[in-house]
């Protein structure tokens, strides 16, 4: 019949497009350096062509700026290469570049959030080794440290823009309210801390749980304490979480929780999503304190009355907990970069990437993104008090790790947020919350 | 139908009764209440969203439940004045135009035949469309991408009008059988003595008879087209050709954190045309068939 | 309603799978000679063929290169262990389905979306069928009541969830605004606790989808003639037995196909569910589904393969309900055959 005939040609014929399209090229210009040498965006002159795409999350406020100003600053040393910048709003980010880069058209930069994401790509040839492409200028002004989230089987793959380190931001105008002279530095404090709060009728702490990983965090930095920097290593590498350690810090988050110190209605509140978040309870002296990344400041400033940053906003790191054989002053954190797709024109893309290095765009980024820095010469340029505390708390630690589901792979990763926010909704309990993270290995 | 005995007088009260709930009175104060009840409960999230647009986050944070205080006209001043909102209004409306119409189109033929033709893949090709309603896009995105990239359509409306045509069929082809078969076949003979071919029939008494349906598949087919986010997301990625849905998270999501406030009043605006559309063509849902075969 | 009408369902021509509404909304036909006549000239003739792909050549080209050949491939996937990036190569059979099989997260999952299927039938139709009575009689202020009521249609699911949220989240204003007419006991944490949280939905769906119903039924009632109920008048039905032994009946088939539709959004659902709970939440609540188990085990954690596997499981869930929906509901049509015409000949 004619129907059937033209379905079955349409399907071969759709079905012999696609076998074409596996061995079509992805995007990207070509590039022609013409003489000298490469090295940093100032002296170079070597005058690359090629046009470039890059993704990126920062898609209000200062960031549509930085990007031009960026760009513009770029296109000075290096007239004829084009950089085509095109936000993506954060949550849809990662599934967009997902089929992106298996569709072959992915963007030749693009942000990279390191851990299990990163080596998924690295795995299947999609982002590219730049281990070697690191001018001086960029080893200089990067710590090491911040590099190694980036580094998967000892290669690099991505340029740190900011680093996230975590802890508590809180209100010190509460704080006085409630008697509390001195910034909590053991559990003990801080249960004592959340008394004193409660009892003038302030809500202690503001909790996200809706998205969940702002309540994983609070299992994360228990873990972070109780286990010791060898143990938590292994465990992150190998996704193994049998030693007690980890038992113990789903017992210290239960004991925490029955003491009731989050806002009401914690469990439908969501992390920064705009009005009603945790970070606007913050925002509006509705809750004293809450446990993130060092984005905060920048998210409750967006939600103050007058939208300005919050004038008696503070910042203390995770206190020390009794009996952890972790290091107390350990800090835990996140890392912005961006990496290079394997097909994008080189050497103009890792130019670029080095060129994000430089101290000055570092600084604007910082400013931009209202985040420290991951270079430490662009560190003096911050000014927010708030900020300047979390990096220094950051230098003095004796070690940092990436968050801990970044570290253990989306997989465990999500599942362990669920079971804590099981746990903490009362359906479920510390043993749950490995079982959980275990039940998931057989699902990827 | 059975009915009981009635003497004279009673049918004469009832005749006069009908009659008089034919006007075009005020009607049955009543059933207004009750319909200004339900109206009421319906309408009031959608107040509170387009009257959120008028507060800043701070507000909407520190008294939920409150008034604008002050009114805040700044969120929707920023959204009419930005260039990016008229032109993703401009993109949306073209898709959106664009898909009701290849659907209403290709709707209505593919549901004509199975309506009016009877032939041995009949049912194989109404379980065909039926099937395409049961797997969740969501999942067939990644392929679904890949084959729009090789039709070259990437960034092109055309790659969200097409696949948006082909998702919407379904229930079109559902919704329009019914109403195609319900055509009295007295018609088509009728039509088919005077000389009309099937085509014929088509043209001139099916699309007439069947505009409740017609009308009823495009406004669901408009509405769902304005709405779609998954697909744009994945194919429009240039700026240039972004529709509403799209330019809202870029407008007013920052990297980690959302401008609540900016969102309501942006969503308040963009839901204007596709209540627009519904409004115009509602009436003609109305008043299809009445009358339309009489003895 | 004459006695000739009941002449129609053993003279239909059906094919044999048919999830169509054959005998539901079949008109009156004429006995059997002219029905043979029909058969012979609607199935053979090259001149039928031809039109017969014409007209539908252009419809099934797109749907089955836009959707049919994607979900093929979307399965296919679901026969690996994939994080999403590259070709997939690790090739494990059956194992994601054992998984999805044993997994308690999804069996609950799975248990919601059967009683969100229920209870939207039970609370959408009646409703819906009285706004649609409600809506068709002739009176002042029809159009604007309408287009009121379908305003939360119109409205995306995305922003919907949003208001949604902002409205029973612990600090929303719901709760706020019953604390200040000192209705405390309504004052609720109406999301997240389990007893409330299905109810809490099923308000939510009523709302956004009622008028969906509403114009779907409005449409099928513009098939009724209005001579039937003025000759029913006339004869001295009151208002409820006209639509008790007349309306209902012929809407029958409307209702069918409504109620089929509903069924299948109500076993896919996912925005709503996931924009006001998160995915976390869904399933402590008890309002998960099988769209939410599937984003967050599928590709929130990255496992793209399992992802495929549960929606291919999804797919097969649907049509089996379908299909029985079929067989049972709208095969058994034979009341409420009209709609318009067809009176008494």
């Amino acid at each position: 019949m004619n129907a059937r005939k033209s379905l079955a040609i349409t399907a071969v014929t759709a079905v012999a497009a696609l076998g074409l399209a596996a061995c079509s090229s992805g995007s990207g210009g070509t590039t022609t350096p013409t003489g000298g040498a490469s090295g940093g965006a100032q002296t170079s002159a070597a005058d690359y062509t090629a046009t470039l795409t890059l993704w990126e999350n920062n898609t209000t406020g200062k960031g549509p700026q930085f990007w031009t100003d960026t760009v513009a600053a770029y296109k000075k040393v290096h007239p004829n290469v084009t950089i085509n910048v095109q936000p993506v709003q954060n949550e849809d980010l990662d599934g967009k570049l997902q089929t992106a880069l298996n569709g072959g058209d992915a963007p030749d930069i693009f942000l990279q959030r390191g851990g299990g994401k990163l080596a998924a790509m690295a795995d299947a040839g999609f982002v590219a080794d730049i281990t070697n492409a690191i001018d001086a200028n960029t080893k200089a002004a990067i710590p090491a440290s911040a590099f190694a989230a980036d580094t998967y089987k000892d290669k690099i793959y991505a340029v740190p823009m900011t680093v996230l380190p975590g802890g508590f931001f809180y209100s010190k105008d509460l704080f006085k309210q409630a008697g509390i002279t001195d910034t909590p530095k053991t559990l003990a404090d801080l249960n004592d801390a959340v008394t004193k709060l409660k009892a003038a009728g302030i809500a202690p702490v503001a909790l996200g749980a809706k998205d969940a990983w702002p309540a994983a965090h609070w299992w994360y930095w228990f873990a972070l304490r109780e286990c010791s920097e060898q143990t938590l290593n292994t465990a992150a590498d190998t996704a193994n979480l049998s030693d007690p350690c980890f038992l113990k810090a789903g017992q210290d988050l239960q004991a925490f929780a029955a003491t009731k110190p989050f806002n009401d209605g914690f469990l439908t509140t969501s992390a920064q999503q705009g009005a009603g978040s945790s970070a606007g309870l913050i925002a509006n002296h509705k809750a004293a304190m809450e446990l993130m990344g060092a984005w905060d400041p920048g998210v409750i400033g967006s939600l103050t009355p007058d939208q300005k940053n919050l004038p008696d906003l503070g910042f203390f790191p995770f206190p020390s907990v009794p009996g952890g054989a972790g290091d107390p002053t350990a800090m835990m954190g996140g890392l912005d970069a961006f990496s290079c797709s394997a097909k994008a024109p080189q050497p103009a893309c890792t130019d670029f990437l080095n060129f994000l290095a430089t101290d000055a765009i570092q600084e604007s980024y910082s400013t931009a993104a209202s985040a420290p820095p991951a270079s430490s010469k662009a560190a003096a340029a911050v000014t927010d008090p708030v900020l300047q505390s979390v990096m220094a708390y950051n230098q003095k630690a004796a070690y940092v790790s990436q968050w801990l589901d970044t570290r253990l792979g989306q997989n465990i990763g999500n599942a362990l947020n669920t079971g804590v926010v099981d746990m903490l909704a009362g359906k479920g309990d510390p043993a749950s919350i490995i079982k959980a993270a275990n039940d998931a290995a057989a699902k990827g | 139908m059975t009915v009981g005995t009635l003497d004279a007088t009673e049918i004469r009260t009832r005749r006069t009764k009908a009659a008089k709930s034919r006007e075009l009175a005020w009607g049955n104060p009543v059933i207004y209440f009750i319909a200004l009840l339900f109206v009421g409960v319906m309408i009031s999230p959608v107040l509170y969203i387009v009257i959120g647009g008028f507060r800043t986050n701070s507000q909407i944070t520190v008294d939920p439940a409150g008034w604008p205080h002050p009114w805040v006209a700044q969120n929707y001043i920023d959204v009419l004045k930005n260039g990016i909102f008229w032109r993703s209004f401009a993109n949306s409306t073209i898709a959106a135009l664009a898909t009701t119409v290849g659907v209403v189109a290709l709707g209505l033929m593919v549901s004509f035949v199975l309506a009016r033709y009877s032939f041995r893949g009949r049912g194989a090709l109404y379980t065909l469309f039926a099937a395409g309603l049961m797997f969740p896009m969501t999942v067939a995105i990644t392929p679904l991408f890949i084959l729009i990239r090789t039709f070259h359509l990437m960034n092109n409306l055309l790659g969200v009008i097409l696949p948006g045509i082909a998702f919407a069929l379904p229930v079109t082809v559902i919704i329009l059988v019914p109403f195609l078969r319900a055509i009295p076949y007295e018609i088509q003979e009728a039509a088919e003595i005077d000389g009309c071919g099937r085509m014929g029939f088509f043209f001139r008494m099916v699309l007439p008879l069947s505009v409740p349906g017609v009308i009823t598949v495009g406004i669901l087919a408009f509405i769902g087209s304005w709405n779609g986010y998954l697909l744009p997301l994945y194919i429009l990625n240039n700026q240039k050709s972004q529709t509403l849905p799209l330019t809202v998270q870029t407008f007013a999501s920052g990297p980690y954190s959302a401008d609540t406030a900016k969102i309501l009043a942006f969503t308040s605006l963009a839901m204007l045309p596709a209540l627009a559309f519904f409004s115009l063509f509602e009436r003609r849902i109305v008043g299809g068939l009445t009358g339309a075969v009489k003895g | 309603m004459t006695d000739s009408t009941r002449e129609n369902a053993p003279v239909v021509v059906t094919s044999p799978v048919n999830l169509s509404t054959d005998g539901g909304s079949a008109s009156a036909l004429p006995p059997s000679g002219l029905a043979r006549r029909r058969r012979r000239r609607g199935g053979a003739g090259l001149a039928g063929r031809l039109e017969i792909a014409a007209l539908s050549a252009p419809a099934v080209i797109i749907f089955v290169t836009f959707v049919i050949l994607p979900v093929f491939m979307a399965a296919y996937y679901g026969f690996y262990r994939w994080k999403g990036y590259g070709k997939p190569t690790d090739f494990i059979g059956l194992h994601n389905y054992v998984v999805i099989f044993q997994d308690p997260l999804f069996h609950g999952a799975l248990m919601h979306n059967l009683e969100i299927v229920v209870l939207s039938l039970v609370f959408q139709g009646p409703i819906a069928v009285i706004f649609a009575l409600l809506l068709n009689r002739k009176m002042r202020g029809q159009s604007i009541i309408r287009v009121l009521i379908f305003v939360p249609y119109v409205i995306s699911e995305a922003v919907a969830g949003i208001g949604w949220s902002l409205l029973l989240a612990g600090n929303g204003a719901f709760d706020a605004l019953m604390r200040d007419l000192h209705l405390n006991v309504l004052d609720r944490d109406w999301l997240a606790n389990p007893h409330l949280a299905l109810w809490t939905l099923m308000i939510i769906l009523t709302w956004k989808y009622i008028g969906y119903a509403t114009i779907l039924f409005l449409a099928g009632l513009q098939g009724i003639p209005e001579e039937l109920n003025e000759a029913a008048a006339i004869d001295g039905a009151s208002y409820w037995q006209v639509q008790r032994r007349i309306t209902l009946p012929l809407l029958g088939p409307t209702l069918r196909i409504w109620a089929f539709l509903s069924i299948i959004g109500a076993l896919q659902l996912f925005d709503i569910v996931y924009i006001i709970w998160g995915q976390y939440v869904a399933s402590t609540a008890g309002v998960s589904t099988m769209a939410t188990y599937m984003n967050q085990n599928g590709r929130i954690s990255g496992n793209f393969g399992y992802g495929s596997a549960v929606a291919v499981v999804m797919f097969i869930i649907s049509l089996i309900i379908a299909l029985t929906y079929q067989r049972f509901v709208l095969r058994r049509d034979t009341e409420g055959a009209l709609t318009g015409g067809g009176r008494t000949r």
